[in-house]
């Protein structure tokens, strides 16, 4: 036991500070790619970091959205960055240091230092021997409708703040369509490796996305983690050349991206007619609502991730 | 039994370290790229061996879902930042 404590320790150890050593080195790299590189290896890190501070909810999220989806988004971003075919140099652009990014730099600096010293203080403030909110999840988890208490805190108890979240997710979509969105990047026909790999992924995405979903509503899952993987679906897809129809971009798109945030303010606003309070879903219904805005946030989340990776105007279209 | 999958799992942790090395170093692109899927790789193999350790069954899902969307991100690169790269390059 006392060797477990060890390797315990020093496991621990190991995972802080690379976690440190990693952000340090991603965020004072002067190439570009350099730093979405150590960012996705960040994100492992945290990763494993969320799973040890018992927290795999999170760690999930961190996971999918963090080192998967966000160095895709990312990857694509840098590619489209100054010349429209990104060479070797241009993935190794270090990035300008003016006196105004320099400026802009140190002002930054103390800002995020000033943050950060607030939350330590706030964090030595904070009483030791708090129980937190855990025992009052626990206690009124059963007139939640799951029995993950995650997703009951997620989608019931504090529904709005996931309301928001998708809104804000939606807003991010709008805003790249407002800038006109990016120009169609001209569709190279997909190789066997990448056409055949294709094939065999989508489904196990799929699958896998259907089962993140199912899983939420006792264990880690859930909507996000499961939309994310979904967006990768469409991620893939684009990626293997493969184009929506034109016929399936205009209502049908936007229906589904707007299927979550509008089943939710639907619920909310029968909770409040009904004459209960914001999102306060009677007990017995209540897993069934559950069940069904989860599926219709992923289904969202999925269509607006994978929309944003492809960040073509709603003209020009195609996407998930 | 446990101990053994820790120790394994901290093994695996300290392998990281060469792959930073080699993230950090590069030369090229795709060094980076490669230094940090086998990052993911190794990171999978961790949460699954933490997984038999702790008896969680939900960090396999993680494991899972990583495994896969580290895929994703190999073909971005391919086909997004490194498409020039493949044309001109001899190799």
């Amino acid at each position: 036991m006392d060797r477990l404590t060890l390797v315990l320790w020093i496991f621990d150890s190991v995972t802080g500070l690379g976690l440190l050593l990693l952000a340090g080195w991603a965020l004072a790299s002067p190439q570009l790619f350099r730093g979405i590189i150590l960012f996705v290896a960040f994100s492992l890190m945290m990763s494993i970091a969320w799973v040890r501070i018992d927290a795999p909810d999170v760690a999930l999220a961190e996971i999918a959205i963090g080192a998967g989806l966000t160095g895709a988004l990312l990857l694509a971003a840098l590619s489209r960055l100054g010349d429209s075919e990104p060479t070797q140099e241009s993935m190794n652009r270090p990035i300008e240091r003016s006196y105004r990014a320099r400026t802009f730099r140190s002002l930054t600096a103390s800002l995020l230092a000033a943050v950060a010293v607030a939350l330590v203080f706030l964090i030595l403030a904070l009483p030791g021997d708090s129980e937190g909110l855990g025992a009052e999840v626990a206690a009124s988890l059963d007139a939640s409708g799951v029995s993950s208490p995650v997703t009951a805190v997620l989608l019931n108890f504090r529904g709005y703040d996931t309301l928001l979240e998708l809104l804000v997710l939606l807003l991010a979509l709008l805003g790249v369509w407002s800038l006109g969105g990016l120009p169609a990047q001209p569709v190279s026909p997909a190789v066997l490796v990448l056409d055949t790999l294709a094939r065999i992924l989508i489904p196990v995405l799929l699958l896998s996305s259907a089962y993140l979903l199912w899983a939420g509503t006792h264990a880690p899952g859930g909507a996000f983690q499961a939309g994310a993987v979904l967006g990768a679906a469409g991620v893939l897809l684009s990626l293997a050349g493969w184009q929506v129809r034109q016929r399936y971009t205009g209502v049908t798109l936007r229906l589904l991206l707007i299927a979550g945030p509008s089943l939710f303010l639907a619920f909310a606003l029968y909770t409040i007619v009904a004459g209960q309070s914001l999102l306060e879903y009677p007990p017995q219904r209540a897993g069934v609502m559950i069940v069904l805005l989860e599926v219709a946030a992923t289904l969202s989340i999925g269509t607006t991730l994978a929309a944003l990776f492809v960040a073509e105007g709603p003209r020009n279209k195609e996407g998930q | 039994m446990q101990l053994f999958n820790l120790a394994l799992g901290l093994l695996l942790l300290m392998t990281l370290g060469g792959g930073i090395w080699r993230a950090l170093r590069g030369p090229s692109a795709a060094d980076r790229m490669l230094s940090v899927q086998v990052f993911g790789t190794a990171a999978v193999a961790v949460l699954l061996l933490l997984a038999q350790a702790f008896g969680q069954a939900a960090l396999r899902d993680v494991a899972l879902a990583f495994a896969l969307l580290a895929a994703v991100t190999a073909v971005a690169f391919v086909r997004r930042a490194w498409a020039e790269e493949v044309d001109c390059d001899p190799e």
